[in-house]
């Protein structure tokens, strides 16, 4: 296949060693109009901070576009445009395939480029979704998307997305006296499906940044493996999830403890499990009741225990009946599914 | 012609956004019992809100439809009878989320208006906090912790009722406590907010505050460049690189200083702020890389510098920060300036440290929560909450 890829080098852009040995410089700055204890600025902060100052940065509508650069403001200091809700593939392609061009004419100089575009779960699992996978089908052009995942459209006050996991309370599931699950679709596997589906792309990874230098180090192998990559971040949000913000990193952390987010990579079709979530699956690690995490979380106030009990068995599920555990959902035999009334 | 009244209740984003509703949609509902048409609506520019960002509600209400009609043609009350800060340190100043610059919480306030702050600082403090009128107004402090709740799960401490008798007592011509105590019958069906809110009417003082007190601050100003004079495909300059910082005192360089947003600081958005302990600072770095504001400045001597301009509070680096009581989250109504505490700690240790114990040990005024933590939080803290109300 390699001789008919035209691609040209990636930069070197090694592991982070340790968080000491963390660059000191920041790319995304202060003075965005995020909620107070955001993860998914931190995501950009820390995603900009690991790719470096030679990087362009694309962003989809969301959160991450309207707070961070409301009008004639921005916290960017590398080059950031804004581009629409479904298209982070596409400008992706577009930007990666337009400086390829600049450079080949010598309109610009000869140099590698991080092209990365970015999408929150509205804009990239649900409306984004045939542009990001026609993206990764293209093995030519060197682009990262990373798709922030708040588990729902946060931007526009909290309407449940395909990444909004059952049971939740958004603007468009509020809980009632005759119905209290308003909400009874399980959260869509976003790097599964990627990964399951995409065989020209070298990497894809899921991360969260309650484990920053991990998610650091996929950026930097995501930008350095050349071709297009895919990162999926799980980024707790006070604002729809209902926390006291100063539990953000907390928050994350319990989401991969719990077993409810599985830290994985993809790596040219091999599957790392890495962290927490490795040591689950080598049973060397309990998982924590999901109990821990849905009860610190006001969108989940209306849960009985009977509900608790049920998204614990799909958890329980993803880990012991999953071909791939934590990743796949593929199954051996049919399940039989009983949601609470 | 009738007359007509206005009135803004200045909120916490999200935090206070059903507190804020129920306030101004009660008023109405109030002066509707006395025949009064209203309405009441958030502030466009506000939404969608983020938590801690302040946010404005208004309620309109006249004596008369076509008043009435007239008031709404403006797209926002330019003066308003009484402001409402539902909480007290937003008297530092309010940047809105799609506006530029600081805006002092009393800027509406008509000579003479009141400002009704929930609180528990005296009068002097708020004052101090507030920046300068020309005019006197009238400042009225409802007793009690700020109520902070989430988007979804609501704080039923009767924060809401208890702003409303207080309205009651400082503009009667509004409505009296009986309209007030008859919505609130209709609305919550609930006699002991009925009874909260006549409370509040009793206990409620007021005080003048004569021109030219407080805050003397120049509140931060932008200019917007104007359509003809944007760049081509509205293009604006990113933010330039940040610099390594230096120690004044050693000439010694190091550590790195981002640049910042000048357009917008953030501060405004804080209600607690980290004080930080460099003595017994372990230097492990997850404050500053935790920090979703880029808000540490790295020192030359390796310590991290919470950039009061940028914090907006959070705790996040308090809830990382390994070491106990390294780092602190203490109540923002217990300071004055947005000083560098490094620089603070660099002049003079032993009085930083001196300072920073009073901080945390004697100052921290009321325990402060921001949103749900855990089920069943909030009914622990209601009864704390109205015992306050009750003590008035």
């Amino acid at each position: 296949m390699a001789t008919f890829v035209d691609i040209q080098p990636t930069q070197q852009l090694d592991p982070i060693k340790g968080v000491k040995k963390m660059p000191l410089e920041e790319f995304f700055t202060s003075g965005h109009r995020t909620c107070q204890g955001c993860e998914s600025a931190l995501v950009m902060k820390l995603m900009a901070k690991a790719a470096g100052p030679r990087t362009v940065v694309l962003g989809s509508t969301g959160c991450m576009y309207v707070a961070n650069t409301t009008y004639y403001s921005t916290s960017w200091v590398v080059p950031w445009m804004h581009t629409q809700l479904g298209s982070s593939g596409s400008a992706a392609m577009g930007a990666a395939s337009g400086l390829k061009a600049l450079m080949r004419k010598g309109k610009i100089k000869d140099e590698p480029i991080n092209v990365i575009a970015f999408c929150g779960d509205g804009g990239g699992a649900d409306m984004g979704l045939s542009a990001i996978s026609a993206a990764l089908t293209h093995p030519d052009y060197n682009l990262l998307i990373l798709m922030y995942d708040n588990e729902s459209y946060a931007n526009t006050d909290i309407q449940l997305s395909g990444s909004t996991p059952y049971g939740a309370h958004t603007t468009f599931s509020p809980p009632g006296k005759m119905k209290r699950i308003m909400h009874h679709r399980w959260k869509k596997n976003m790097a599964g499906m990627l990964a399951a589906g995409h065989p020209t792309c070298k990497y894809i990874a899921t991360v969260c940044m309650s484990y920053p230098l991990q998610a650091m180090n996929s950026v930097r192998k995501a930008l350095s493996i050349g071709g297009p990559t895919f990162i999926h971040s799980l980024d707790p949000c006070p604002k729809g999830w209902d926390y006291d913000p100063m539990q953000s990193h907390e928050m994350g952390e319990l989401a991969v403890t719990t077993g409810v987010w599985p830290l994985y990579e993809v790596e040219e079709g091999v599957i790392r499990l890495y962290g927490k979530t490795k040591e689950i699956a080598e049973g060397r690690y309990k998982r924590f009741p999901v109990r821990d995490y849905l009860l610190r979380q006001g969108r989940f106030a209306h849960f009985t225990d009977d509900d608790i009990d049920y998204f614990q068995s799909k958890v329980d599920q993803m880990w012991d009946k999953w071909l791939v555990p934590g990743v796949i959902p593929f199954l051996k035999e049919v399940e039989t599914d009983h949601p609470p009334k | 012609m009738g007359r007509l009244f206005a009135v803004e209740i200045v909120y916490r984003g999200i935090f206070q956004k059903t507190l804020a509703k129920n306030i101004s949609r009660a008023i109405v509902l109030a002066a509707h019992q006395e025949g009064k048409p209203g309405i009441s609506f958030g502030r466009y520019g506000d939404s969608p809100e983020r938590n801690g960002v302040p946010a404005k509600n208004f309620a309109i209400v006249a004596t008369d439809d076509q008043t009435l009609e007239e008031g709404m043609a403006k797209y926002e009350p330019k003066e308003v009878d009484i402001s409402i800060a539902v909480d007290d340190t937003l008297c530092k100043g309010v940047e809105s989320w799609a506006w530029y610059g600081l805006q002092p919480i009393n800027r509406l306030l008509k000579p003479g208006g009141t400002l009704i702050v929930t609180s528990r600082e005296e009068p002097e403090a708020l004052i101090e906090m507030c920046h300068r009128k020309e005019y006197p107004y009238q400042l009225a402090i409802v007793k009690g912790i700020p109520s902070f709740s989430g988007l979804w799960v609501y704080k039923e401490d009767h924060s809401d009722v208890r702003i409303l008798g207080a309205i009651a007592k400082v503009l009667p011509e509004l409505f009296s406590l009986e309209s007030v105590q008859k919505a609130i019958r209709a609305e919550w069906k609930d006699e002991l907010k009925a009874t909260s809110a006549a409370r509040s009417y009793e206990r409620i003082t007021t005080v003048t505050v004569p021109p030219n007190q407080g805050n003397p601050e120049e509140p931060f100003k932008f200019e917007l460049p104007k359509w003809s004079e944007m760049r081509e495909g509205v293009t604006i300059p990113a933010i330039p690189r940040g610099h390594a910082m230096e120690n004044t005192a050693t000439q010694q360089v190091g550590g790195w200083q981002p640049e910042r947003n000048p357009t917008f600081k953030k501060f405004s958005t804080r209600t607690m702020r980290p004080v930080v302990d460099f003595d017994t600072c372990i230097k492990c770095t997850l404050c500053w890389l935790q920090c979703p504001d880029s808000c540490f400045d790295v020192t030359p001597d390796g310590l991290y510098d919470a950039n009061m301009q940028a914090c907006c509070g959070c705790g996040v680096c308090e809830a990382v920060c390994p070491v106990q009581k390294c780092v602190t989250m203490v109540n923002e109504t217990q300071f004055r300036d947005n000083d560098s505490q490094w620089e603070m700690w660099n002049k003079d240790k032993e009085g930083y440290k001196k300072w920073l114990l009073e901080k945390i040990e004697h100052g921290p005024g009321p325990q402060r929560s921001h949103g749900f933590r855990y089920r069943g939080q909030y009914e622990e803290q209601v009864p704390e909450m109205l015992e306050i109300a009750r003590e008035g």
